[in-house]
């Protein structure tokens, strides 16, 4: 249970980098999210914090100690994998009770622990079998047991859930954030699922081809996105580009929108589609744009309606189930409502080379 | 067509169909192996029983005299003796030399393929060419002496064919590939993440292999043990090649009583004794515990 600090940590694969000049510190008892696409490095990250690869360049600190150059073994840290790797010749108190065994601790210590610790996943009761004859949530209840029973400075979470049907996901997620915060180990988890990092974390580290993209909590993350990588990843994000006139978004279209914040600089905008209202007159508020639907998609919660404005810009707009208003498509013009604090400028390489 | 299929599927219990289609599929193999296998042995066995009388050769007779003169004869015991020490150092040396390099292969990424290659190559050489590659290597003249001397390790060649020391070079190099793929497709099965696991759990490398690795891939090294046994139990070519005159392994000696000297009742008696031999011993290492406490 302790603070990690990362200083640019870097691993090459011959001459191309995975990870590049990672910097990061993560606070004591903290759980940190690394969340980006498959090959973007996160997994790489974690597996040099974990001591199964070593870096090319850079430190690791846990504590004040630097585990840059120790091995795996010697690192107390905790790791839960993917696919569980439970060891299947040894039954579920034998897989709990390995890294103390390794540790020489005394036998009644071990069943203590080992009791303890599967009691807290409520495992207790199959201590007795095999890997085997689990299911894939209760053998993730056993690797996370295995994984916090030896007490570990720093615990990490390799896709924990992804091989988990939708409902096991939903209530290990749930447990995982109890067990972390009673326990107040220093947590990293990786995932490439958006709404399981923003549920989970405290801290995002949203990142792509090796590099951090943004770092903050998950609320900040997803309000105010620090380049368009960040707003498509996560959530709905619908773009426009264009360029600032008199603190006024105008779009490549023509169409002017009021916003709060604009870099002067900035070249593109991102409008969260839950953020956008539907409605059939022209009020006093701010963005009021008249529109007509293309399309709308039903998803249980809600529905999506594709929208095309008048100069040509589409937009997509998320109306959950509950609210007013539910307009369809093919009938006459419909006017937007966009407040102007949730047009959110953003800075972006990319953006700058589109038309 | 499709319905009368239906039909089928549905008087029939399940399971069936597919009982009667294996046991269609196994029926040519089974012909063929009784047939030309299982026959000729049992004749064999016949042959055993035999009575030989120079002159005459193969006499008729009910006799078990033969396997008296294997078992009394200090000469056949010294052959057996020293076929069971070879075929036990071989297969040890090969799993010893042979584990490491198929956890190597089993857990690397980009030279999988070469290296898997680089494995199986020497079998599409038989094993009488590979022995005479041994033979070119290993003589007074070869490839290892020359080196040696070159780089002053010996003053003088030194001998090393016709000794058990050939014998024991050229068998591991015969049994090495099967011992390694063996063990590697079981490895490949094992995954590297239970190894990371058990690290990170404060396993030490050598606790890591003893109590997650050895465990897990027993099966493999089993088999691996098995069939190296088996094949330098049986060899023939590499100790006659590499062994010389001088060193008597049970697959020569018993061709030998068969082919030059037309004594078929103490070949077969010979050949029985192996395959008896081979069969307990074999037996044996599967009852022995190698499995570690957790």
């Amino acid at each position: 249970m302790s603070r990690v600090t990362i200083h640019s940590l870097s691993k090459y694969y011959g001459t191309s980098a995975v990870l590049d000049g990672f910097e990061l510190e993560i606070n004591q008892g903290e759980l940190v999210v690394f969340l980006g696409p498959s090959g973007c490095g996160k997994t790489t990250t974690l597996r040099l914090i974990a001591g199964f690869i070593t870096p090319s360049s850079g430190r690791i600190l846990v504590g004040e100690r630097d585990i840059t150059h120790v091995p795996a073994y010697d690192r107390n840290i905790g790791v839960v994998f993917q696919n569980y790797a439970l060891f299947p010749h040894l039954s579920v108190f034998e897989n709990v009770a390995f890294g103390l065994r390794r540790r020489k601790r005394s036998e009644t210590e071990i069943r203590q622990k080992v009791e303890k610790a599967l009691d807290m996943v409520a495992m207790g009761h199959l201590a007795n079998r095999m890997p085997r004859e689990l299911s894939g949530g209760q053998q993730q209840r056993v690797a996370i047991a295995r994984a916090v029973v030896i007490e570990p400075d720093v615990l990490l979470l390799d896709e924990p859930l992804s091989n988990l049907d939708a409902k096991l996901r939903l209530s290990i997620r749930q447990e995982i954030r109890r067990l972390q915060k009673s326990l107040g180990i220093t947590t990293i988890l990786v995932t490439h699922d958006q709404e399981e990092a923003m549920s989970i974390a405290d801290r995002l580290v949203v990142m792509k081809d090796g590099e951090i993209q943004q770092i903050g909590p998950p609320q900040r993350v997803y309000a105010e996105p620090a380049n368009t990588f960040v707003a498509d990843f996560i959530g709905g994000a619908n773009f426009l580009t264009g360029r600032v006139i008199d603190n006024k978004f105008q779009t490549a279209n023509g169409l002017i929108l009021a916003a709060a914040h604009l870099p002067p600089d900035c070249r593109s905008v991102v409008i969260r589609p839950e953020r956008i209202k539907i409605t059939s007159h022209h009020g006093s508020l701010d963005n009021a744009i008249t529109a007509r639907i293309a399309n709308e998609t039903f998803l249980g919660s809600g529905r999506i309606f594709d929208v095309r404005l008048q100069g040509g810009d589409t937009l997509s707009v998320y109306v959950g189930a509950g609210e007013d208003g539910q307009p369809s498509p093919g009938h006459d013009d419909v006017v937007l409502h966009i407040p102007a604090k949730d047009v959110v400028g953003i800075r972006d390489a990319t953006a700058r080379a589109e038309p | 067509m499709n319905a009368r299929e239906t039909i089928v599927a549905d008087e029939v219990p399940p399971g069936s169909i597919s009982v009667v289609t294996e046991a269609g599929l196994v029926a040519p193999a089974l012909v063929i192996t009784v047939v030309i296998y299982l026959f000729p042995l049992l004749l064999l066995v016949r042959y055993s029983f035999n009575a030989f009388k120079p002159g005459e050769f193969m006499v008729t007779a009910l006799t078990l005299e033969n396997y008296v003169n294997v078992i009394v004869d200090p000469y056949y015991r010294a052959v057996l003796a020293t076929t069971i020490s070879m075929a036990l150092a071989v297969t040890i040396l090969s799993l010893v030399l042979g584990i490491p390099l198929a956890h190597f292969i089993s857990r690397s990424v980009r030279y999988k393929k070469a290296l898997i290659l680089l494995v199986i190559i020497p079998l599409f050489v038989g094993n009488a060419v590979r022995a005479a590659g041994w033979m070119l290597a290993l003589g007074e003249q070869g490839l290892v002496n020359a080196t040696l001397i070159r780089l002053h390790l010996v003053g003088s060649p030194l001998s090393i064919m016709f000794t058990p020391a050939a014998v024991l070079i050229g068998s591991i190099s015969v049994n090495i590939p099967f011992v390694v793929l063996t063990i590697q497709s079981v490895l490949e099965g094992v995954g590297a993440s239970v190894e990371e696991a058990a690290s990170s759990l404060g396993a030490t490398p050598f606790e890591v292999f003893r109590k997650v690795t050895w465990p897990l891939a027993l099966a493999g090294i089993r088999t691996a043990t098995v069939i190296s046994f088996i094949l330098s139990m049986n060899a023939y070519a590499t100790p006659v090649l590499l062994g010389g005159p001088g060193f008597q392994m049970m697959a020569p000696v018993l061709t030998d009583e068969i082919l030059a000297k037309n004594n078929w009742p103490l070949g077969a008696t010979l050949a029985f004794v192996l395959i008896a031999t081979t069969l307990g011993l074999t037996w044996g290492f599967g009852r022995l515990r190698l499995r570690a406490r957790p």
